[in-house]
């Protein structure tokens, strides 16, 4: 008999039936009873101090039914940490952005909510603004905060081992400089949120989330309601990608609204404002010294790097992080110095990103190229050389407890055909390596566990209940999949309760790529939980000892004579006439330090596992016009254990387009004085069918100790590695490492120019 | 705000007649989402750079963003909800299924209807045509892959 | 995004659209695929009283083959063209310009007509409010600076359209009607070379059909054109050739046109002199490519540094001449 008979195979997907129909609905597809449409008033002003806003004309307008400003709020502060709280929904001081929400309408339809916003009159006061990171740090700069000096939001300082002695001790040294604009999300559903208030004061509210608990407490907070009356609603979301992490002033706004007004009310951003007013990733600047001794392992690290984070902190803390972790967790390196600073300016707020900090990890990866090369040592081989291992310490302490980067290598390097290939391509024609590793979480508060209950029928049927969000990415059926498979039934018996604040326990939320193991943990506990409850009562009615038992194919039956069984129906009707209780808990608490703080002390075990992977690409450049053909992409990703594997190969897909293809190819904004000039699907450039490469993936199995089934996670590290890949295939191609990304054909053509002159 | 005249209209949407009473400055998309409740249909980007309110206007994929309302009274216009038939899911509906095609579902309405029409028009497309086919809708989580091959389990012999 | 106001009139015959026309002058705005007009309508960029739907017309449907031209209704889809063997037999580059229209969705909208009166586009034009509000207003917008250039006189938003580019290289016509009168011209003359007033149709004026001349003897053509992604785009380059031999095998006669590369489409002035009586080689064509990047316009204002859609122009315009080389065949 097979070990599992969900677990491991390609499973359909629960939820996909009812997108195909269009059935399923999405936070804009909602209409409820009386319903009004919210509006939100945007600062034309990069900077500027708010004089007065009068709102009396809007008002006055038929069909308007409620305007806020600031006033209607309590000047609470939001942050994810209590040190970073900084950004009021409706500022009262001062608009830091174009784009800032300063006040806003509910009305009868769109048209009366679009035309009361021009009756808004607000009396801004200019002032200097600060558009780029080099501006915001000089001498004098104008403030955008009082709690930041000199613009410096977050400094996280690592310092491990001693650089200064490794760099003395190394053959070679060489220092680089590496930088990005921002690059944007672009989920394929723009913000959207409905609001209402019962007569009770009971909110409830949906909309695109990436946990309903991290959307629900600020909500409580800022609304001075118990947490019980805030009832974040399950709902279908179209992606996440990081960029739905925290609570938006959209939420408070159209919670507000309705309150205001007495009736429903639904806000549904444009794709402009989706762009500009949720959240957008960091541009960087990453300065990287390493020294390595003759046979390229890595001897010492230097890094400074510089993060462009907008107007508010968001989650600057760990994205001031995270870049360096993924390389410390990727690759060895013992003397370690990191200098992350993350600065404010007047732009729109950056967030966590699925390809967080390109210039970040394409730095220390074409920087390990360049240094192969002057060493005559190829990049494959650095990789294996500096790659991290099973057992290791991460510089920062953090144990890991299962590694399949070496194996990602060599794998990926092998389907690549990289030693036929690599140093031996025609001109112009080039192959690329990139490594990368990712958290199963970190440390995050008392929101750091997950609890899952499981209620039985009569029937043989279970619900289960859990915190845990599906951006899209398949967690909905992870939870299905997981319970069906511990307690023997098919995913039909199985319902599912999710996301829902008034009735699901606590989750971390789709943060940090943890859903599957501390969520998938929590599920298959409480299931095992109720699996236990049944053998007791099957048990006691055969007459053997518990451990005897299986369950499968809806039955309970004696491992070793299977003939001998009882339908699960059954022992759930003796259960329930016996008024034994057999519903399920379980909870999952990841092993991390608590201890272990973003800035204050960025030491201990950050995550209980890591993924690692490998992309190889292999490109062909036109020389005249600097585009880039992709021949071909190897994803290799220790996943620790492929619980659907057709779903983690779509995370390896979705992740080699957003990573490699638009990350390293051609998505960047533009801008012009604070403002964004590519806003829209015709400025912003993702990646078509028609762009997209064969893409070969190789899923790597380490069974993680620890994961469910010893899974870890699958959405990332592919995407991250996949820019790395992109950028040393075009370096390799072209013959010149490029410093700067995306790489656009333009600047192709300039180092191509240049490299002849 | 201008009183414009309003236009008594009958669409026929998935082979249902359906009367309409709207101002000319409403797109079809508009129409099917807010007044005939066909919510399937989506707006991702309101200009037609992302494909996601696709539907097929006598077949064809059309940008229901970008089509007046007015201008679709003696059109046949198929949604997403139109595609399935008794509760068992269209052909390609189901392909989209199978093959994981589909993971946060917002393109999916109009991925699902433009590479239908592909398919009307050309039972047996290669890899290539398919591409190029629905290379107007953007997908922002799959990479395309099992889109395209879902398209392909019903392409028939490839050429 | 909504659309503003406006009342809709929809004629169901030329004479009644012609009326129509001149009944509401400037106060109306012609939409047929609606794939650009609706989007400067949700942007606001205009506010017309009258929007006029041209879709019914039918007498603006067809592609006819005649004795000495090919008459291409105004209304014909982008698609339509591209799939016309008659135009991809004859007339390479403009059914190469239609297969790279947009994406097959839209330019199954998209009518030729649309696509070669569609108003030029700048990074700092083509925005929502969200954009625009609060930025210093532009020529484009009435102003009197430029955004783009800094010191700028005058507009530099771009022509973006695939179809005029390569009608052009075959010198093709358009007809222009209004209520009375009737006029054939040179589509290249519909172009100002105004970035702020780009056409020069007359507000009375419908255009009706396209008149490709027929072509006789040896000839080739072709249309190249540069975007980031191999669909969607709009052009970041273009160009479209048209190269006529004589019976020796040298060039009697050629056109090079190159498009995205300022206000209007151009047709490099130089370019017959320098390839007229010559071999078609690559050494000359790159001549004449030479003077396609004098004659361009290279500004930042759309995707990518104008500096390097400059170079582009030059480029494409070679490619664009190399492939009606490929393209080669006897006429009639």
């Amino acid at each position: 008999m097979e070990k599992f008979t969900l677990i491991g195979k390609n499973m359909k997907r629960i939820d996909t039936a009812a997108k195909a129909t269009g059935e399923a609905i999405f936070s804009a597809d909602l209409t409820l009873p009386r319903m009004l449409i919210g509006k939100a008033l945007r600062s034309p002003y990069p900077h500027a101090r708010i004089v007065a806003i009068d709102t009396s004309k809007a008002e006055r307008l038929p069909g308007v039914k409620a305007v806020i400003t600031a006033k209607d709020m309590c000047g609470d502060k939001w942050g994810v940490f209590r040190y970073t709280q900084d950004q009021q929904f409706l500022p009262t001081e001062k608009v830091r952005y174009v784009g800032e929400e300063v006040a806003a309408v509910a009305a009868i339809d769109e048209d009366t909510a679009l035309q009361a916003l021009t009756l808004i009159d607000v009396q801004y006061e200019a002032l200097p603004s600060v558009f780029t990171i080099d501006d915001a740090i000089a001498a004098g700069a104008p403030q955008l905060h009082d709690a930041y000096p000199n613009n410096i939001n977050v400094h996280v300082k690592i310092d491990v081992g001693d650089i200064e002695k490794g760099f003395n001790e190394s053959y070679l040294v060489r220092e680089d400089t590496f930088s990005a604009p921002e690059d944007a999300y672009f989920q394929g559903e723009p913000y959207a949120v409905v609001a209402q208030f019962d007569q009770a004061g009971n909110l409830e509210i949906w909309m695109p989330n990436a946990g309903p608990h991290m959307k629900a407490k600020p909500l409580s907070n800022v609304l001075k309601i118990p947490l019980n009356k805030v009832r974040v609603r399950k709902i279908t979301i179209g992606g996440a990608f990081g960029g739905r992490s925290e609570i938006s002033p959209a939420d408070v706004i159209c919670a507000f609204l309705a309150r205001k007004a007495l009736r429903p009310v639904k806000i549904v951003y444009t794709r402009e404002e989706n762009t500009v007013a949720t959240r957008q990733a960091h541009a960087l600047v990453t300065k990287i010294k390493t020294g390595v001794d003759r046979e390229g392992k890595v001897l010492a690290r230097d890094i400074t790097c510089h993060m462009d984070g907008g107007a508010y902190s968001s989650t600057g803390p760990i994205a001031t992080s995270v870049p360096f972790l993924c390389m410390e967790q990727a690759y060895r390196m013992d003397n370690v110095r990191y200098n992350g600073y993350r600065i404010l300016t007047n732009k729109p707020i950056r967030g966590m990103y699925r390809v967080h900090g390109r210039a970040f990890a394409c730095g220390i990866d074409i920087q390990l190229d360049m240094i192969g090369a002057a060493l005559g040592i190829d990049p494959l081989t650095m990789r294996l050389r500096n790659a991290r291992q099973t057992g290791d310490y991460t510089p920062t302490k953090s144990y890991v407890a299962s590694c399949g980067m070496t194996e990602s290598i060599v794998k990926a390097g092998e389907k690549s055909g990289w030693k036929e290939k690599f140093g031996k391509l025609p001109p112009y024609h080039g192959i690329g390596i990139g490594c990368n590793s990712v958290q199963t979480g970190f440390p995050m508060g008392i929101r750091g566990g997950s609890q899952a209950f499981i209620k039985l029928n009569e029937d043989g049927g279970i619900t289960v209940i859990t915190g845990i969000v599906d951006n899209g990415q398949g967690n909905d059926n992870m939870v299905v999949q997981i319970a069906a498979e511990e307690l023997g039934l098919t995913p039909d018996d199985v319902q599912l309760i999710s996301a829902d604040t008034e009735v699901t326990p606590s989750d971390p939320g789709s943060y940090a790529m943890c859903e599957t193991f501390i969520g998938g943990n929590a599920v298959r506990l409480a299931a095992q939980d109720v699996k236990k409850k049944l053998f007791r009562i099957v048990a006691g009615e055969f007459g053997i000892g518990v451990d005897n038992l299986t369950a499968r194919d809806r039955k309970i039956f004696v491992t070793e004579n299977p003939e001998k069984s009882m339908s699960i129906a059954k022992a759930v009707r003796i259960a329930l006439s016996r008024n034994e209780s057999i519903s399920g808990e379980g909870s999952y608490w990841p092993n991390v330090d608590p201890k272990r703080e973003w800035v204050k002390n960025p030491y201990g075990q950050l995550s209980e596992t890591f993924s690692f992977g490998t992309v190889i690409a292999e490109v062909k450049v036109d020389p005249e016009t600097g585009q880039v053909e992709v021949l071909e992409v190897t994803a290799a990703q220790d996943v620790g254990f492929a619980l659907n594997p057709q779903v983690i190969e779509g995370q390896f897909e979705g992740g080699v387009a957003m990573g490699g293809q638009g990350g390293m190819l051609s998505e960047f904004l533009q801008w012009h004085e604070g403002r964004v000039l590519n806003p829209t699907q015709f400025g912003y450039l993702v990646p078509l069918a028609i762009d997209m490469p064969k893409i070969n993936n190789i899923i790597v199995e380490t069974i993680d100790p620890n994961g469910p089934y010893g899974a870890k996670e699958a959405g990332m590290s592919v995407a991250m590695s996949a820019a790395q890949a992109y950028c040393g295939a075009i370096s390799n191609a072209v013959g010149v490492y490029f410093h700067d990304y995306p790489i656009t054909p333009d600047k192709i053509v300039k180092a191509i120019e240049e490299k002849r002159n | 705000m201008k009183e414009m005249k309003r236009y008594s209209l009958t669409l026929t949407v998935n082979n249902e007649t359906h009367a309409v009473v709207t101002p000319p400055n409403r797109t079809l998309l508009e129409v099917l989402r807010d007044d005939l409740q066909l919510t399937g249909t989506k707006e991702g980007c309101g200009e037609g750079a992302c494909g996601s309110c696709t539907v097929l206007v006598d077949g064809q994929p059309v940008r229901s963003c970008l089509t007046l309302a007015v201008a679709m009274e003696g059109r046949k216009i198929t949604t997403i909800e139109g595609l399935a038939q008794g509760g068992k899911l269209h052909p390609i509906q189901a392909a989209f299924v199978e093959n994981h095609a589909i993971q946060c579902g917002f393109c999916g309405p109009g991925m699902i209807l433009t590479s239908q029409a592909l398919l009307n028009d050309n039972p047996t497309p290669a890899e290539g045509e398919i591409r190029r086919a629905i290379s107007g809708n953007v997908c922002r989580c799959t990479g395309y892959a099992k889109i395209v091959k879902a398209v392909q389990s019903l392409a028939g012999e490839e050429r | 995004m909504k659309l503003p106001p406006f009342e809709y009139l929809e004629p169901s015959t030329v004479p009644e659209a012609l009326s129509m026309l001149d009944a509401y002058r400037d106060t109306v705005q012609i939409i047929a695929g609606g794939t650009e007009v609706v989007n400067r309508l949700k942007l606001r960029l205009i506010s017309p009283d009258y929007v006029m739907n041209i879709k019914k017309l039918r007498d603006l449907e067809g592609i006819v083959d005649h004795e000495q031209s090919i008459i291409i209704g105004a209304n014909v889809s982008v698609n339509e063209i591209r799939d016309s063997s008659l135009l991809q037999h004859k007339y390479k580059a403009v059914a190469e310009a239609a297969f790279q229209v947009a994406a097959p969705p839209l330019a199954n909208m998209g009518t030729i007509g649309g696509n070669i009166l569609q108003n030029t586009r700048c990074q700092f034009y083509n925005q929502s409010e969200i954009v625009l509000k609060g930025l210093e207003v532009c020529h484009k917008r009435g102003g009197a600076i430029c955004l783009a250039v800094k010191g700028g006189k005058r507009c530099f938003s771009v022509y973006l359209g695939d179809m005029a580019t390569a009608l052009i290289a075959f010198d093709a016509q358009c007809v222009l009607e209004k209520s009375g009168a009737r006029r054939t011209i040179p589509i290249i003359d519909l172009f100002t070379g105004q970035g702020t007033q780009p056409l020069s149709i007359e507000s009375n004026e419908l255009l009706t059909g396209i008149i490709i001349p027929k072509q006789n003897g040896a000839y080739g053509s072709a249309y190249r054109k540069l975007r980031v992604r191999g669909s969607m785009d709009y052009p970041l380059a273009s160009a479209a050739a048209f190269l006529a031999l004589s019976a020796d095998g040298k060039i009697a006669a050629s056109r090079l046109v190159i498009g995205a590369s300022g206000p209007a489409p151009r047709i490099v002035a130089g370019a017959p002199a320098a390839l007229s009586g010559k071999l078609p080689e690559d050494a000359d064509f790159a001549a004449a490519a030479e003077m396609a990047y004098e004659l361009s316009e290279g500004v930042d204002n759309l995707a990518l540094p104008g500096d390097y859609r400059k170079k582009m122009v030059r480029v494409f315009a070679q490619r664009a001449l190399q492939g009606a080389r490929t393209d080669m065949k006897r006429g009639m």
